[in-house]
């Protein structure tokens, strides 16, 4: 039954005012907990870090000094580097973490898109597999989306030790769950008319599967995987920090050192990177549209 | 005199405690064309679900098409002979879209290409020239390798014209084929339709929205009404009254003379 014009607005105000008081309450408590504070020297701290980011660290690569000497303060040489040969070591270093980190997200990604295509097929409402099933599938795949990576990340280095491995699978894990997800609702949301009307010529299942099915299918399966792709990427820069192999291992470093410089060379790696991969994926998907 | 297409004895269908098609009779020979129209709800598109053998809910009577007695269930294998046999055409979305043209033309010989190499769209080239035949006759090679999402909605009922002359089939169910279409291409495809069922001597029904479309469409015409028939009569004689009954209205001469362009 539709709701007077009058009570639907009374209502919409009454939930205005509930997020209202909800983000009052966040905001005092924090207040309260004495922890809303921007720390002792904010401005000083901002200015280091910001002259750290202005100057990236590959730079030095090709432009930095020859002999760096570094004295202890009453005057005597501790030790000279060349700042040139160290940070082309670092950009290495990078590179094969990049590679490490796109490898992680790449087949962790395909694995999940795999083990979670019987598991979509079954939680799809429309395609009627057996109740039990149905619940435990879509719990199942509810379960690892609810996980983050990095927790499953966390677990498997328990598991299997420090290495990139573990990172691959705590990728799939959680994706498996997106993937899911993503494959039932394109299921469910199969426009059935065309599908109905090429069983009706009289062919045979499998030909109504490729020739009315698939292509219906095939343009949302690649969009939805390129986009889980992409986001492992991201994901899996941060997976390093638990010793999951790649990037984030040089992340949590150049953060714990306060090497700023570095930083924002491997923030330009990660952004180059997603760039570049969503660019690629633009193309591809726009060619299947 | 050829023998009936369809026969019909006293048919029911019944959904659940709803009885959709009450006490049926009707018989179709070859070659005959035959309009049904009626209100929303009158058992029309019920009445062709039958006939196409897929019946929405529980049936009684005699059911027999194309020599085929559809009161007994089919095996599969029958089931899609039947269904090869039976060439259905419905409102506009009825094609494979990201697909050309040509190849949802070639979807309609399916049934006589089991090939594996049909699955990855693979056809033999005198099946494809079938196929460009099939849309020339409807006016729309020039169009055979564009994808049918891109086409119009005119140009679309075209296509699944075409595949309804690629599957060659024996007998035509068209549920209000033209009901998406602007006036002149309803009357296009209706016409193009009529001419192929002439064409081939087979049976064809249509479920007909627009009364206008009658004299194109059919040379008889049944009047359903709450799962019952009404009249069973020859198109030229059903006047403005007993469609005035039909649908519960006032009579309209507008109705039966062709629209006002």
């Amino acid at each position: 039954m539709p709701m007077k014009p009058a009570t639907a607005r009374l209502r919409f105000l009454a939930a205005v005012l509930a997020y209202a008081v909800v983000t009052l309450a966040c905001l005092w408590s924090l207040q309260a907990a004495g922890d809303l504070s921007l720390g002792r020297q904010p401005w000083r701290n901002l200015q280091t870090t910001a002259i750290g980011f202005s100057h990236p660290s590959f730079l030095d690569a090709w432009s930095g000094e020859r002999r760096r000497e570094y004295r202890s303060d009453d005057g005597t040489l501790l030790r000279v580097e060349d700042r040139r040969q160290v940070e082309r070591k670092f950009l290495a270093a990078l590179a094969e973490a990049t590679w490490a980190t796109f490898r992680i997200a790449t087949l962790g990604s395909l694995l999940a898109a795999l083990v979670a295509l019987p598991l979509g097929l079954l939680a799809a409402r429309n395609l009627h597999a057996p109740r039990p099933l149905q619940l435990a599938a879509t719990g199942l795949l509810n379960a690892l989306r609810a996980v983050h990576t990095l927790v499953f990340g966390l677990v498997l280095v328990g598991i299997m030790g420090l290495g990139s491995t573990a990172g691959l699978l705590a990728i799939a894990a959680h994706s498996m769950g997106t993937y899911g997800k993503l494959y039932a609702e394109s299921i469910e949301t199969l426009d059935m008319a065309p599908i109905n009307a090429v069983r009706a010529v009289g062919a045979s299942p499998i030909q109504v599967f490729f020739l009315a099915v698939w292509p219906a299918v095939l343009p949302q399966l690649v969009s939805s995987h390129l986009y889980i792709w992409e986001y492992n990427i991201r994901d899996a820069t941060i997976l390093g920090m638990v010793g999951a192999g790649g990037l984030g291992l040089l992340i949590s470093e150049a953060v714990s050192l306060f090497q700023w410089d570095r930083l924002a060379t491997i923030l330009l790696v990660v952004v180059a990177l997603v760039a570049l991969f969503d660019a690629a994926s633009r193309r591809v998907r726009k060619a299947l549209a | 005199m050829s023998p009936p297409a369809i026969v019909l004895r006293n048919l029911t269908l019944r959904v659940g405690s709803t009885v959709l098609l009450d006490g049926i009779d009707l018989s179709v020979t070859a070659g005959e064309r035959i309009g049904i129209i009626g209100p929303n709800g009158a058992g029309k598109s019920s009445l062709l679900k039958v006939i196409g053998g897929t019946a929405p809910g529980h049936v009684t009577g005699a059911i027999e098409v194309l020599g085929r007695n559809l009161a007994l269930p089919l095996s599969r294998s029958t089931q899609r002979a039947f269904q090869a046999q039976v060439g259905q055409v419905f409102q506009a979305l009825q094609l494979v879209p990201r697909l050309s043209a040509l190849d949802n033309v070639l979807i309609g010989a399916l049934s006589r290409n089991r090939s594996p190499l049909s699955w990855a769209r693979l056809f033999p080239a005198a099946e494809r020239d079938r196929g460009r035949q099939a849309l020339r006759t409807v006016g729309m090679e020039a169009l055979a390798t564009a994808r049918t999402d891109r086409l119009s909605g005119g140009q679309r009922q075209k296509v699944a014209l075409a595949r309804l002359l690629m599957q060659q089939p024996d007998l035509i169910l068209a549920d209000e084929p033209t009901a998406a279409l602007d006036p002149a291409a309803a009357a296009e495809i209706a016409a193009q339709l009529a001419s192929y069922a002439r064409g081939a001597g087979i049976a064809m029904l249509t479920v007909v929205h627009e009364p206008a479309l009658l004299p194109l469409l059919a040379e008889r015409v049944i009047g359903l009404q709450q799962g019952r028939i009404l009249f069973d009569l020859p198109t030229a004689d059903v006047s403005p009254r007993q469609l005035a009954t039909l649908y519960g209205t006032v009579a309209d001469p507008l109705l039966v003379t062709s629209r006002p362009k």
